[in-house]
């Protein structure tokens, strides 16, 4: 299992498309969690200039992943698998030796090891950011607790590994990338958020909504220090409830993660490879 | 043409399929029960016009598509089971890498994946297949012989007891497709089976020890080359015809007479034409041409796979 992790990192790792998404999505989240809000009114923030120093770096970070983040994370969990039947490279693999579950599994945990650069990333430049900012504000450096900064970056994690077990999914339901991300983000724009703002209108939705990644994904945010005001106001990715408790939002996600991936693992198995 | 060196013993069969069928729907049979038998140290060219069934048979042989119906057994184990991959090396259809990869790293994520030693291994198949001083490119960049000579190696890696290996001279230059036919011939001569699928007649009949011809996924001939093509005549134009085709039916190691338009087809060993040539001219028949003829692969090929409307294509 190492080697074959060993072997899926190396594609990881050599990819462009990978860094590329990478460096979008710090630069990204940086700009609409710090230069933007604060070039525009620092003041008029839901939580003022608080809201841009060291101490708020968990909540104002983690805002960003229920559904900016989520549609990096589907990207690289298309590609991770779409790819392969678009080169045919999966052949390649499947007539190596390993078993199709440990080859899938590898790459799940391939998947995975990038998805923590994609959390680790963005947080080491929001904490230059915010240090940036209080530096110029002369505001006092204080940092958030480690444990509350440790369960943010693992709830950001388990909320990218969410989209890109959807995007493993997608990629192997359609065999290639171009439509598993069409649907992807369809699904993401379209019907969660679609849904979710007729949701505060319609009472018959509400419940489906509830069960959505984006409702589930702000709730736990909400959890760790996200800001109401911000997720209303969050453009296309912006959500105004119903929230649930982090508990439910927890066991949601997790089950949605182990739903994509038993899909996609039984259909990576079963099918023919013509 | 070169003589299979194993005898025909269950025991030896590296490869034995028993009514393999593969159908997609109701109305497309791509391999129909077909019956191949592969063994220990031969290579076994599996030649059929485009469409034959020669890849879905060589999918199914390494666990990429699944039967319809039948069994197949592959070096003891079922067809996709790591403990038959790990000792088979197989190039199906084009060969895949990641294009942003170089040959050697592409090579190293399978060695990886087939656990074996990477640095080590890379090196020697990049070498053995001439890709050395190309190995750091990326296999965007390769052409197509480059990228057959790529799989060639990924093939090579697990230093199989088995290759499988389908058009590998694709996209070769003559000088490339001769190197690759000397290059198959020696894995066999060193101990390897290889299962070649071609539908290049001169490939498979300089390499073979034994063909075996699919036509609509069954097959419809097999045995070594020399068998296919059936034995060797003489073809003779003597005048009158009539007469000559009299005296040459009246000799007792002549097996049969035919021909037509003045042209004799005389089934004969052809060590018997001096012999032929001195009888008809003693008496008295003009002898204008005598030569051996040998039916091609590629006639017996043609006439194997026509079909109702001509040749299979």
């Amino acid at each position: 299992m190492r080697s074959n992790v060993s072997a899926e990192l190396l594609v990881l790792r050599k990819r462009q498309a990978t860094w590329v998404l990478l460096g979008i999505w710090a630069f990204m989240g940086i700009f609409f969690a710090y230069v933007i809000p604060y070039a525009l009114d620092a003041e008029a923030a839901p939580r003022g200039l608080a809201q841009f120093l060291p101490q708020s770096l968990a909540g104002t970070l983690i805002e960003g992943f229920p559904f900016f983040g989520g549609v990096f994370a589907l990207m690289l969990g298309v590609f991770a698998l779409g790819s392969e039947y678009g080169w045919d490279t999966l052949k390649t693999l499947f007539v190596q030796g390993p078993s199709r579950g440990s080859l899938f599994a590898s790459k799940l945990v391939a998947l995975g090891i990038v998805l923590i650069a994609f959390v680790v990333v963005p947080f080491a430049a929001g904490a230059v950011a915010s240090i940036v900012i209080a530096q110029i504000e002369g505001a006092p450096i204080v940092w958030p607790s480690a444990w509350l900064l440790l369960r943010t970056m693992a709830a950001a994690w388990l909320i990218l590994a969410v989209w890109g077990a959807l995007g493993v999914l997608l990629g192997v339901m359609t065999r290639g990338t171009s439509l598993a991300i069409g649907i992807g983000i369809l699904y993401a724009l379209v019907i969660e958020g679609l849904l979710s703002a007729f949701a505060q209108s319609v009472d018959v939705l509400e419940p489906l909504t509830q069960v959505f990644l984006r409702a589930n994904g702000y709730s736990l945010a909400m959890a760790l220090g996200a800001s109401t005001q911000v997720i209303e106001s969050n453009g296309p990715g912006s959500f105004g409830g119903p929230f649930v408790d982090s508990a439910q939002a927890l066991v949601v996600l997790g089950l949605s993660i182990a739903g994509f991936l038993v899909l996609a693992g039984v259909l990576l198995r079963r099918r023919d490879l013509a | 043409m070169t003589m299979p060196r194993s005898t025909h013993d269950e025991h030896e069969l590296v490869i034995s399929t028993q009514a393999l069928t593969k159908r997609y729907g109701d109305t497309i049979v791509a391999v129909d029960e077909l019956a191949l038998r592969v063994r220990r140290g031969e290579v076994y060219g599996f030649l059929g016009p485009n469409g034959a069934g020669k890849t879905t048979t060589l999918r199914m042989l390494v666990g990429l598509v699944r039967p319809t119906s039948g069994n197949a057994t592959v070096l003891g184990a079922p067809p996709g089971a790591p403990e038959g991959l790990s000792r088979i090396g197989a190039m199906i259809e084009a060969p895949a890498f990641y294009p942003y990869l170089s040959g050697r790293d592409n090579l190293r994520v399978l060695a990886r994946h087939a656990r074996i030693d990477v640095g080590a291994q890379v090196e020697r198949v990049l070498g053995q297949v001439g890709l050395g001083s190309r190995a750091s490119d990326r296999t965007a960049t390769y052409s197509m012989g480059m990228k057959q000579r790529l799989g060639v190696a990924a093939a090579l890696l697990k230093d199989p007891e088995l290759l499988i290996l389908d058009e590998p001279t694709n996209g070769l230059d003559p000088a490339g497709m001769a190197e690759m036919r000397a290059f198959i011939r020696s894995l066999a001569d060193g101990g390897r089976t290889v299962l070649l699928s071609s539908h290049l007649m001169g490939e498979i009949e300089q390499v073979s020890d034994r063909v075996g011809v699919i036509r609509d996924g069954r097959f419809v001939a097999e045995g070594t080359v020399g068998e296919l093509r059936g034995r060797a005549g003489l073809r003779v134009r003597a005048e009158p015809p009539a007469q000559a085709a009299h005296l040459l039916a009246a000799m007792p190691e002549v097996e049969a007479v035919g021909g037509q338009n003045g042209l004799l087809e005389v089934v004969v060993d052809t060590a018997h034409a001096a012999a032929i040539n001195r009888t008809l001219v003693h008496a008295g028949v003009a002898v204008s041409e005598i030569y051996a003829q040998t039916a091609s692969l590629e006639d017996v090929f043609l006439e194997l796979t026509a079909t109702d409307g001509g040749a299979g294509s």
